[in-house]
């Protein structure tokens, strides 16, 4: 009898065991990440809330960003036009390479803080940060992919079904989770230690050229490239005539009105100085082109904006003083970031040998 | 062993005690009904790939043919509107099953059904969707960040486009250029709880305006034509 009843627990005992055994004992319980808003900054647009910020996730979207098989023909990821040394632009590239020898019709803007961006590329096309890179991706002339290409295309890799099973809690890949882990690694992408802000908060102080130039942009740039972003993010004509071969009419291609006619949206300043060339087609090849353009190349249209109907009057001081102010905005710790840079490229952030002033 | 007995008979009306809570005792009574859609050129049935003529006597073949359905309603006896929970569906001519949409709704007499042709704007702002609403769905532009509504595509000798296509892709959902649009239906007779919708192409080229394919055969932006092309196929919709 007390044999019997031995038996009957040892049963009982394996029967747990193997239980415990053959369960899927996958626990979801992905990190959080705290995304932090710079002192002074306002609140960010972007709900974190529907779409929060793990470990799990950032790492995910860091794989994407960095992923060539984003592309049709293997090559060509996010990160190969938004460059970490050039803050997430293409370096020294007026237009961008895409796919089979062809160039983007814009120049490929810096990517950073862009939880407090609310609509996404030069024209405000796109309104939420999570869709923006699905239009990179299906553009002939970027990645020239088709989306339902892509996923199958994830789906079969061994990594990415575990990676995704982490972020999101199990094996399922589709657009939404791939967005929303593409964000998640974007939104890491803070720029908000550059030297003006050391100053801003006290730890720094300007010497005399880059304080006049401050107190020059202050009275003559601030009214569109308002701190702390250094952009209103509004969109306007600031007198650039149309080039004969893009025909990029801007603003007015997403709203059809003819009162946005060559607008394009106002570009932050932060990293200006490792971000050229600029303009909405990088017509411009340095910071003193930019300067030149307003003060004496404007085409004043009808749609010019209001605050440039008759350019910008610089001396030939005042330019170099705000370029001494501009150079306060490069952020190093951001361009040298190891959490942000390509896997296997983590100590190649160097600043760029040849800068365009 | 009696003990052990009377503990697991107690569990066993305690965990039986929870799938009888968990029923529908205290939900309001709800029934299922059907909407069945069919496509037609006038009173004759689409059939993709079929040469046929619109109301203008043009020749045409027709080779896709979509629509987002959403945001249903029913009219009760009294007038009342009873929302229900706000669902997407894309309707797509070469998809037998996506023309059969099952509802559930209250188990009350209506003399109408509501719904949006089209995506509102809402969730035209709230990032990437899946489902119906999914950007793989060949509906959402990119570059251009909002649903295309309703998508017809096709040939005819008459379009004076590469392909001799006519390719209307109707989107839009800000202010000023908004293509969703209303749709209310009265309906009379359900048999076997199944409505039966019909949506005349026709009315794509001639209702509140006419739009020729030998003039206009390209619509792929928000703007005044998309406008022309949805206060037509406002009208599409007729019971059956």
């Amino acid at each position: 009898m007390r044999f019997t009843k031995a038996i009957w627990i040892l049963f009982i005992i394996l029967i747990t065991a193997a239980g415990w055994v053959t369960a899927d004992n996958f626990i979801f319980k992905p990190k959080p990440v705290k995304f932090i808003v710079p002192k002074g900054w306002p609140q960010p647009l972007y709900d974190f809330s529907k779409n929060p910020l793990t470990e799990e996730g950032i790492a995910l979207g860091k794989k994407l960003f960095y992923d060539g098989r984003l592309s049709k023909d293997g090559t060509i990821s996010c990160g190969s036009c938004h460059q970490q040394f050039g803050a997430f632009n293409t370096f020294d590239h007026p237009l961008s390479h895409g796919f089979n020898n062809s160039l983007t019709v814009r120049n490929a803007p810096g990517l950073f803080n862009l939880a407090w961006q609310k609509d996404f590329m030069w024209d405000g096309g796109i309104n939420h940060l999570d869709l923006q890179p699905l239009a990179p991706i299906t553009n002939e002339s970027e990645m020239a992919e088709n989306i339902e290409t892509v996923i199958s295309k994830l789906r079969t890799d061994k990594e990415y079904k575990i990676m995704f099973k982490a972020a999101f809690g199990d094996e399922m890949i589709n657009y939404l989770r791939m967005g929303k882990a593409l964000s998640q690694f974007m939104l890491q992408l803070v720029s908000s230690n550059s030297k003006y802000d050391k100053v801003m908060r006290g730890e720094a102080s300007f010497i005399l050229p880059e304080q006049l130039g401050y107190d020059i942009f202050k009275k003559k740039c601030i009214s569109c490239h308002t701190e702390p972003m250094f952009t209103d993010y509004s969109y306007r004509n600031t007198g650039l005539p149309v080039d004969p071969f893009l025909k990029d009419m801007g603003r007015m291609k997403i709203t059809g009105n003819p009162a946005d006619s060559l607008k394009f949206k106002v570009p932050s300043l932060r990293n200006v100085a490792v971000s050229f060339p600029y303009g909405h087609d990088g017509r411009f090849f340095s910071m003193m082109s930019v300067m030149e353009h307003y003060r004496k190349s404007m085409v004043i249209g009808p749609t010019t904006d209001s605050l440039m109907r008759n350019r910008l009057p610089l001396s030939n001081f005042e330019i170099g003083q705000l370029t001494a102010f501009l150079m306060t905005l490069t952020d190093s710790s951001f361009l040298k970031d190891k959490r942000f840079a390509e896997p296997g490229f983590e100590n190649n952030g160097k600043a760029p040998a040849d800068l365009h002033q | 062993m009696r003990k052990l007995a009377a503990i697991i008979f107690l569990s066993l009306v305690w965990v039986g005690g929870f799938c009888f809570s968990n029923s529908d005792i205290s939900l309001p009574a709800s029934k299922k009904i059907t909407l069945v859609f069919h496509n037609s050129i006038g009173k004759e049935e689409l059939v993709l790939g079929n040469r046929t003529q619109n109301i203008l006597g043009e020749n045409m073949t027709v080779q896709k043919f979509k629509y987002y359905i959403s945001n249903f309603s029913i009219i009760d006896l009294t007038g009342k509107s009873v929302v229900l929970p706000v669902q997407y569906f894309l309707v797509d001519e070469a998809d037998t099953a996506s023309k059969i949409i099952t509802l559930t709704i209250p188990d009350i007499s209506f003399t109408k059904i509501e719904f949006l042709l089209g995506v509102d704007s809402m969730r035209n702002v709230s990032g990437i969707q899946t489902g119906a609403l999914d950007p793989g769905k060949g509906m959402f532009w990119t570059w251009n960040s909002g649903y295309i509504m309703a998508k017809l595509e096709g040939e005819s000798p008459l379009a004076n486009a590469a392909g001799n296509r006519f390719t209307y892709h109707i989107g839009g959902f800000r202010f000023g250029v908004n293509t969703v649009r209303k749709i209310s239906l009265a309906v009379t007779a359900i048999q076997n709880n199944e409505i039966h919708i019909n949506a005349d192409l026709n009315q794509w080229f001639k209702s509140k305006n006419e739009l020729r394919i030998a003039e206009t055969n390209t619509c792929h932006t928000p703007g005044p034509l998309a406008i022309k092309f949805a206060d037509n196929y406002a009208n599409m919709f007729s019971i059956r």
